[in-house]
């Protein structure tokens, strides 16, 4: 990073750029939570299933993302790890809802946190538990322990309960891990 | 086995777990063992019952078995409707009967004598099975019953007598219900709670599937099949409930498997009470007797061009779709049911096989692939997708419990080739043809057989004779290492040791009388002296006590010019006596005659 791009970081001219992975299975509402953050005027008001992959820009606070929004779908899940190397920031959508596949959820999880590209990095995960308005949802605190979220001690992460229809919790849980990774792209242009 | 010969796996880079451990492919989804259900893998379905992409898992739960019977119906693990049913269900499935949009499927429920068609899980139409033809004398006797022509006990008599005449069966339930009545006040009640209805002879279904009737689609219309206790199979048109097809069975039908389209070309394998199993056609009156089992049928099911058939007697067979048997394997624990575990994205179909010891076998041809332990004994299972899981497998227990179970996205099958016949035996031994002589051969043994077995045998019984004529002579000569008389038991060993040309003789002696010692015995090196120079030839024994073993030895030169091996005899001898107690050859070894 040359002096130059520092002078225009602390002068706040220019924002950080980062990569996210938008991860989860089926129907958990990935392609709405991205949906949300897109201005007013290009929302799609209906989702349809996202085949393979969607590449998603917008911008936050302190960081500017760049979201892929990857099928959940079975056959499709394993394209995520291709996009695991240059990604600062994963954000896990879950159907809070949907208490028979959680553990499901789970498996995905797991083998995620356990791929070499992922496993030594410090990378933030945002955890997103979906659908919270349904009858049927249960709380954050419990997905959280389905999800087995108290292992995972090497990396930071953070659960929100949300709505990505109505966007209610999407925004504390956004502006967690754009802080996340803004400390996280600073260390790294100190260090230089 | 044409189609569905084994392909080895194309490596996916997962390791795959050994059998025999408990199956890391699954994932517990759901459990709940106190889901209070009690039912059969005929009375599951799995169907997208609300058009919203979310399959829904119906159960028809036979409660008590008189008391409290159900359709249950679970989105995801939660039961999310119940409605009442009045008698016990023999068979759920779930079918497209029209194609008006939105394409809910049907719920049809097999139980007495009629199908209940629920939409939407509301009561839609009830289809009766028709009715039979009552016996005449059944039906005067009990119109004279009515009538009070005929009292209680001569009715019992009439009908008991007809009872041994046409068998159980035979009666309508009324009779079979009064028959049952243990004394005359009950029958009396019964013969007052029911002489005023008409007499119905009424038959029950046995075993319901589905059958598509013009197009192959998802959501094409279907055709239902029943089998009934009257040994009937139909065919009913979705939309008018009318019988498009009956075919009549020398057995009453217990599970039906079922493929094809109704307006095309159809198969029914149908799997009987008596242990046969029967095919239907198009257009056949008759079933065509295909498999004759040993044994009763606990589970039938079709793969490819294969039939998969459970018995009673633990067996486990896959046939042909013509009938023949390809293999059988034998399972440890009594089979208790079958399910076809169709994988879409392995491109895979396996077989499931619940065992009374609470263990689900997992078979892909006959190899098993898989094994899962449950806590309780399994007694329905139904695999296929479930909410939004394609690969679901739903497990009921008998003790009422529910088990939900996933497979894993990165699970495989591979075949463990140790386990079962290996896939040579599969393979066909290549016999030649057979020759002129070997067909001349034949002729000639089989006009002389007696001819050729009495010179075999005269053969046998002179080799016999001449056996133990040379066995007694030996024991006369005494020219056996152990000496059997009754006054000097003895037992001699002989060692030969060194490589020549000398070699020291050992030979060990042991008295094996129980008290008696052993006196004035010799032993005696006897060879040929061109060949063999025997230092001491007479080797005074002193007394042998009995149980003690006395070693002596001697050096044998060897001293031919040809290096010739030749035997050495060791007599042992009694002084005053001119027969040998024992005797033993020894057979020296070729000397390294030093150069």
């Amino acid at each position: 990073m040359g002096l130059f791009d520092k002078l225009a970081f602390s002068l706040g001219l220019k924002k950080r750029e980062a990569n996210i992975l938008v991860v989860g299975l089926d129907n958990a509402g990935k392609s709405t939570v991205l949906n949300h953050f897109k201005p007013e005027d290009q929302r799609t008001s209906d989702v349809v299933p996202t085949v393979g992959y969607n590449v998603e820009k917008f911008k936050t606070k302190s960081v500017g993302l760049t979201a892929f929004d990857m099928s959940g779908q079975a056959r499709y899940r394993n394209l995520w790890e291709a996009y695991y190397q240059d990604c600062q920031g994963i954000i896990f959508v879950v159907d809070s809802s949907e208490r028979l596949r959680l553990v499901v959820a789970k498996e995905e999880l797991d083998i995620m946190l356990e791929h070499p590209l992922i496993k030594p990095r410090r990378l933030p995960i945002l955890f997103l538990a979906n659908k919270m308005d349904l009858r049927d949802a249960i709380s954050s605190v419990k997905v959280s322990a389905a999800l087995g979220l108290d292992r995972l001690t090497d990396k930071p992460w953070h659960i929100t309960a949300c709505n990505a229809v109505t966007g209610d919790g999407l925004h504390e849980g956004i502006d967690w891990l754009s802080q996340m990774i803004k400390d996280a792209v600073d260390k790294n242009a100190q260090k230089l | 086995m044409s189609s569905d010969v084994l392909r080895p796996e194309e490596g996916g880079g997962e390791s795959v777990v050994a059998t025999g451990q408990d199956s890391d492919k699954w994932l517990t989804a759901h459990n709940d063992p106190v889901a209070g259900l009690n039912t059969f893998s005929s009375c599951m379905a799995l169907a997208d019952l609300s058009a919203d992409g979310e399959i829904k898992l119906i159960i028809a739960d036979l409660g008590s078995g008189t008391h409290n019977m159900k359709l249950k119906v679970y989105k995801g693990t939660q039961l999310s409707s119940e409605n009442t049913l009045i008698d016990m269900p023999t068979g759920v499935i779930t079918f497209h009967m029209d194609t008006t949009e939105p394409q809910l499927p049907a719920v049809a429920v097999a139980s007495g004598s009629y199908i209940y068609i629920y939409k939407n899980l509301r009561p839609y139409f009830k289809f009766t099975l028709p009715t039979l033809e009552v016996n005449p004398l059944e039906y005067d006797a009990w119109n004279q019953a009515r009538d009070d022509l005929l009292d209680v006990s001569l009715l019992y008599e009439i009908l008991d007598s007809l009872r041994h005449e046409v068998g159980e069966c035979g009666l309508t339930t009324r009779s079979q219900r009064f028959l049952m009545c243990p004394d005359h006040q009950s029958q009396q009640n019964f013969l007052d709670q029911h002489k005023g209805f008409l007499l119905k002879r009424q038959t029950v279904v046995t075993a319901i599937a589905t059958l598509k009737k013009s197009y192959a689609e998802e959501e094409a219309i279907s055709c239902l099949v029943l089998g009934t206790e009257s040994a009937n199979v139909f065919i009913l048109d979705p939309e008018a409930f009318t019988i498009l097809n009956s075919v009549s069975l020398p057995s009453v039908a217990v599970f039906l498997s079922v493929f094809g389209l109704y307006d095309v070309e159809y198969r029914i394998i149908v799997a009987c009470r008596n242990g046969h199993v029967y095919t239907l056609k198009r257009g056949v009156k008759v079933g065509r007797p295909t498999i004759e089992l040993n044994s009763q049928a606990v589970g039938l099911v079709r793969r490819d061009k294969n039939i998969f058939v459970a018995t009673m007697d633990r067996n486990l067979h896959c046939f042909s779709n013509k009938g023949k048997r390809l293999w059988t394997q034998q399972m440890d624990s009594v089979i208790s049911c079958l399910e076809l575990i169709e994988i879409k994205s392995l491109n895979l179909r396996l077989v499931a096989v619940a065992l009374e010891d609470r263990r689900v076998l997992i078979f892909k041809d006959k190899y098993v692939v898989d094994t899962i332990h449950m806590e309780a004994p399994v007694s329905a299972m139904l695999f296929g997708r479930f909410g939004r899981e394609d690969n679901t497998f739903i497990l009921v227990m008998k003790g009422g419990g529910l088990h939900i179970k996933i497979l894993r996205r990165k699970a495989r099958f591979a075949a463990d080739d140790s386990s079962g016949l290996g896939p040579a035996a599969a393979t066909r031994l290549n016999v030649p043809k057979k020759t002129k002589l070997f067909v001349d051969q034949t002729m000639r043994e089989r006009e002389n057989s007696i001819q050729m077995h009495r010179v075999f045998q005269h053969d046998l019984y002179k080799l016999r004779l001449n056996t133990a004529r040379q066995y007694v002579r030996a024991l006369e000569t005494s020219s056996n290492p152990v000496s059997i008389t009754q006054t000097e038991p003895l037992k001699l060993s002989a060692q030969v040791l060194g490589l020549g040309p000398t070699f020291k003789i050992k030979v060990e002696l042991q008295n094996t009388s129980a008290s008696s010692p052993s006196l004035g015995l010799m032993v005696v090196f006897h060879a040929d002296h061109h060949v063999y120079n025997v230092q001491n030839s007479v080797i005074q024994v002193p007394m042998l006590v009995p149980g003690v073993a006395h070693v002596v030895e001697t050096l044998v030169n060897n001293v031919s010019e040809l290096g010739v091996a030749d035997t050495v005899k060791v007599l042992v001898v009694k002084e005053n006596s001119t027969r040998p107690v024992l005797t033993a050859l020894i057979s020296m070894p070729v000397a390294d005659t030093v150069s």
